[in-house]
């Protein structure tokens, strides 16, 4: 049972909103890990060193605990990395991932704003191909529509979002359900329209955002930081970030402090839908050829991302921080097996055991945070 | 036939109920599958890989094209480019219970039972670009390593005179055609040891995911004296990081497929680009193998489809095989099949 399921009479959305950071609780005493009624099976030295590795973990601020395990996870594979593969430090590479990330870390940060409302988008992906084709067709012979094709782009991006929030609040269509069949929908309208062989144009004017930038700092990672910034504040400093914990904690609570769950789910959908357009764009910008399975990985990326940083599947509980450190995380370990030339069936067996490794040690710490 | 009941129109006289019958004969003579009077229109069942690529596409409207110059009904059944989807609608398929089959299997190994049962009810199979893991079928049509990925692979071997870094590219794992295109590259390059083969990963067709890994390899600092992309979108999207990480001069590139715009680019930026002629033209060699069988014919049990005219390597120089007036989605070949109309309706016309 979550904390806030059970409200307090005379609760109010303050009150929610001085406790919405579960991390900032006290911690418990470590000794009441291995009190009688909740036994702790491992013999005493290890018991011991147990419980000091614990005793020291929550006795650091919630802040460096709530991050510490996705920058702890990122300083080791970047020590990993500078022995394995220290061809990953190479600028021409670092500008790669950077370019690669701009994407990814866009679309996870519309990912957690979903995920924190208790919901998953599925349909980020096809939002991503939807902005491809529209850029393509609408600059088929020339570009001097580009600038309306964004904005078309970004209203689709919008559009997309706000008809799964809307399925999901008004009708309760389950999360998984409704995105999934969004991606149909959308999928088919751009077959319909393209007749399954999109032509087209990617301008030349939209490429240097993806290609060109400050010195290997691509603008497309400028546009993505600056965005998880406002998003950051956005939900750690104001009113609206708290009332998205509160409907991702529990909807029946926050209603009744005068929330409008509503509308707070459909601004969380829109939102990733946007970001997702976006993504889009950046990423149309940086292949420049029209691909209209574009958007094809980062439906799952985007959640293992979001996941690995701390970003709960329950809603409520994760920080967009966190998963940008996650999306980060992931993109390192697919370069760095790149890199290393494996054969690409290890490849994917050394990314799979990383993301497990990473995602059991998460929840082992937070279970260690909560205990 | 009482008199009373004969059409006002025909009854009085007996002139336009002999045109009508007339008319009719003539239709059935002109109408039939083969021309032959009361001959049986065959059902064939036309599984594809589906609305995922335009190769795809192009693929479907042959067979269509194929289908209606054969005088055959042809039932469409969309895979949507995925084995899983894909199985589903081979055992609706059967269940219709056609005459024929045609079958582009996107899983070799998962298509292989539905197959095997279709064919246990008498219905031709005809696998068509790619196979499954029985001999059970009808007939394949599909091109050969030999022929197919061997001249181009041999051609890159030569242009990197036999020795340094290759960066490969990928297909899809498990698909057969991607296995038949790694049986041809890697019985050129096994004989050149000092050809080092640095694996930049699978593509599944993605030209977004070909870019992403190009430009990780080529970031890497390796220096390739040559590239290898199975399918054109790995050698689309090995083109495009090439071009974007300002590579000069830009290794020389082999790969499959040829679209129009691998010309273009290849052009446009002067790199050396060996590619096969291989338009999505197989589904009507397919489709009129499906029509053969059904009518009692004889047909081979394996098609080359290399072998036709319409195949074969695309060699620098490039100029005289680029077509600017299509589409670069646009296989090269295909307009040998179809119509500028044709190709109209499917947005390949500039």
């Amino acid at each position: 049972m979550k904390p806030l399921d059970r409200p307090e009479p005379g609760f109010h959305l303050s009150a929610f909103a001085a406790s919405q950071n579960r991390d900032d609780r006290e911690p418990r005493p470590v000794s009441g890990s291995s009190s009688p009624g909740n036994p702790v099976r491992a013999p005493g030295a290890v018991r011991l060193a147990h419980e000091s590795v614990v005793s020291t973990w929550l006795r650091l601020p919630p802040t460096v605990r709530g991050y510490g395990l996705p920058i702890g996870a990122s300083l080791l594979v970047a020590a990993v990395v500078a022995v394995v593969e220290p061809g990953f430090y190479r600028p021409a590479n670092l500008h790669v991932v950077m370019q690669q990330y701009a994407v990814l870390g866009l679309v996870t940060l519309g990912q957690v704003l979903v995920l924190l409302v208790s919901g998953i988008d599925l349909s980020v992906g096809a939002v991503m191909n939807a902005a491809l084709i529209t850029i393509a067709l609408m600059n088929h012979y020339n570009e001097n529509l580009l600038l309306l094709s964004l904005v078309l782009c970004i209203l689709i991006g919008a559009g997309v979002g706000v008809t799964n929030g809307l399925l999901v609040s008004l009708r309760n269509v389950p999360p998984f359900a409704a995105t999934l069949g969004m991606t149909a929908c959308v999928q088919g309208a751009i077959l319909v329209y393209t007749k399954g062989i999109p032509a087209g144009n990617i301008p030349t004017a939209l490429r240097p955002i993806a290609l060109d930038g400050i010195g290997i700092v691509p603008f497309s990672l400028l546009i993505c930081l600056a965005i998880g910034l406002m998003v950051i504040v956005f939900l750690s400093r104001g009113s609206y970030g708290r009332t998205i914990y509160a409907v991702g904690r529990s909807p029946e609570v926050a209603r009744r402090v005068g929330i409008s769950t509503t509308a707070v789910r459909v601004s969380a959908y829109m939102l990733c839908g946007v970001f997702a357009a976006l993504a889009g764009i950046i990423l149309s910008a940086y292949v420049g050829y029209v691909d209209p399975a574009i958007g094809g990985t980062y439906n799952l990326q985007s959640i293992a991302a979001a996941v690995v940083g701390g970003v709960s599947f329950i809603g409520g509980e994760g920080r967009p921080a966190g998963a940008l450190i996650g999306a980060l995380f992931l993109l390192t370990v697919l370069n760095v097996t790149t890199l290393s030339s494996l054969n690409p069936f290890t490849q994917l067996i050394v990314q799979g055991v990383v993301m497990l490794v990473a995602v059991s040690l998460f929840h082992l710490v937070k279970r260690s945070s909560i205990a | 036939m009482s008199r009373q009941s004969v059409p006002r129109v025909f009854s009085r006289s007996g002139t336009g109920f002999a045109v009508l019958a007339a008319a009719l004969l003539a239709l059935t003579a002109c109408g039939g599958p083969s021309g032959t009077p009361g001959a049986k229109t065959y059902t064939i069942a036309f599984i594809s890989q589906g609305t995922s690529n335009s190769w795809a596409a192009q693929l479907d409207a042959v067979a269509r094209k194929a289908a209606k110059a054969d005088g055959v009904k042809l039932v469409y059944f969309n895979g949507q480019g995925d084995a899983t989807k894909q199985l589903p609608e081979i055992d609706t398929a059967i269940a219709q219970k056609p005459d024929a089959i045609v079958l582009v299997p996107l899983g070799g190994a998962a298509d292989t039972g539905p197959v095997e049962r279709a064919m246990s009810q008498n219905i031709k199979v005809i696998l068509c670009d790619s196979t499954i893991t029985s001999q059970n079928y009808t007939s394949l049509v599909t091109p050969h390593a030999e022929t197919a990925a061997v001249p181009l692979a041999q051609w890159l071997a030569d242009k990197m005179n036999h020795q340094g870094n290759l960066l490969y590219i990928g297909g899809l794992p498990g698909n057969t055609t991607t296995i038949t295109y790694d049986q041809g590259f890697n019985s050129v390059m096994q004989k050149y040891p000092n050809i080092h083969i640095i694996n930049g990963g699978n593509a599944n067709y993605s030209i977004s995911t070909a870019k992403q890994l190009a430009a990780t390899a080529i970031a890497s600092g390796k220096t390739f004296t040559g590239a290898w992309g199975v399918g054109g979108e790995a050698v689309t999207g090995l083109m495009q990081a090439l071009i974007d990480a300002k590579v000069s001069p830009a290794p020389p590139i082999g790969g499959a497929a040829a679209t129009n715009g691998i010309l273009r680019l290849a052009i446009e930026n002067k790199m050396e680009v060996a590619s096969l002629q291989f338009p999505p033209t197989s589904s009507q060699v397919c489709i009129d193998t499906a029509f053969k069988a059904v009518k009692g014919e004889t047909v081979p049990k394996s098609v080359n489809i290399s072998e036709l005219p319409q195949y074969g390597p695309i060699l620098p120089p490039l100029d005289k095989y680029y077509k600017p007036q299509f589409s670069d989605d646009m296989y090269v070949g295909t307009d040998s099949v179809l119509t500028v109309d044709e190709l109209k309706a499917l947005n390949l016309v500039k």
